[in-house]
């Protein structure tokens, strides 16, 4: 399934890596403050759309072009992406 | 009983109904509640033995209570199964990062090395690519000038300390969602600022992973 979720899924998965020293963990503010858009959607916008995100990823869609906003807010937000990784688990072992 | 394939209007319709319908779909939700847990919490806990059953049995039995709850707001654009794996999966996480993080208090971490690094007085001078010290003293002006209180605490113990938003918003007497906007605009001010004193993202990232 890894195989379908393609590129932007890569760069998800990247843009939230852990760091660990002081000038990562400074490099990744400055990360954060580039990424910021001038308007974005709060974690209990993205809970509601959470499960749709994450079937259209099960499915091969790609979800940063049908809920971009949603896809936006993951890059940044690391409990929001913990918990679509956590769902997206559930998902790929082909439970119903 | 053998456990029934259901649509989501199937799911919907035994759930919402009194008696054996209603019965064998609980029970068959819950199974796949327990199943899907097992999944869900791979690296956060070990998913075996009974001391992970009974944690994943509360876990399910209150994502079922939330469900049975919210069976109205279920708008039919994903798959019931996923919409209730959602609500399980919430209910888990908030649950271990709050076992996880409870002897933590936030003074902790903002009297932390990297906290103090950023919260002490700024130098004065301007940023200077090829000085790694200069650009910190211009990072801390940047936070001591353009954010709160409240934000340059919440940068620090969520950004850098990597306290989960619904531990530090308990901490700072708000919510997850009211902190993640609390810290939007900070990164916007940040931004807005940066981009104003005509310093590179690129270069700050440069200078900050180097090394």
């Amino acid at each position: 399934m890894k195989d379908r979720m393609g590129s932007w899924w890569k760069r998800l998965v990247a843009s939230r890596r852990g760091a660990r020293r002081p000038a990562e963990k400074l490099a990744m503010l400055a990360r954060m403050a580039e990424q910021t858009a001038d308007q974005e959607v709060g974690c209990d916008e993205v809970y509601e759309l959470l499960d749709q995100y994450a079937d259209l990823v099960a499915r091969g869609e790609d979800p940063s072009v049908l809920l971009p906003a949603v896809h936006h807010h993951l890059m940044i937000c690391r409990d929001c992406k913990e918990e679509l990784e956590a769902l997206l688990r559930v998902l790929t072992a082909g439970q119903p | 009983m053998r456990k029934v394939e259901r649509s989501n209007d199937g799911w919907l319709q035994d759930l919402q109904s009194i008696g054996l319908s209603r019965e064998a779909a609980l029970k068959d939700l819950r199974i796949i509640l327990l199943a899907g847990l097992r999944r869900a919490l791979a690296g956060w806990v070990k998913t075996h033995g009974r001391e992970f059953d009974a944690l994943a049995e509360d876990f399910a039995q209150e994502a079922l209570l939330l469900i049975l709850k919210n069976l109205h707001s279920f708008r039919g654009q994903s798959r019931f199964t996923t919409w209730s794996h959602k609500i399980s999966v919430r209910v888990a996480l908030t649950e271990l990062r709050r076992r996880r993080w409870k002897d933590v208090s936030l003074e902790n971490l903002l009297e932390s090395g990297e906290a103090r690094m950023l919260m002490d007085s700024p130098a004065q001078g301007s940023p200077d690519r090829a000085e790694r010290p200069a650009l910190l003293d211009w990072v801390r002006k940047l936070m001591a000038e353009e954010l709160t209180e409240k934000q340059r605490r919440a940068i620090l113990a969520v950004a850098l300390g990597g306290m989960p938003l619904e531990e530090a918003a308990r901490r700072m007497d708000t919510n997850r969602n009211a902190l993640y906007k609390l810290l939007h605009d900070a990164r916007l001010r940040l931004k807005r600022r940066i981009a104003r004193d005509g310093v590179t993202l690129e270069e700050m990232m440069e200078s900050f992973s180097s090394g």
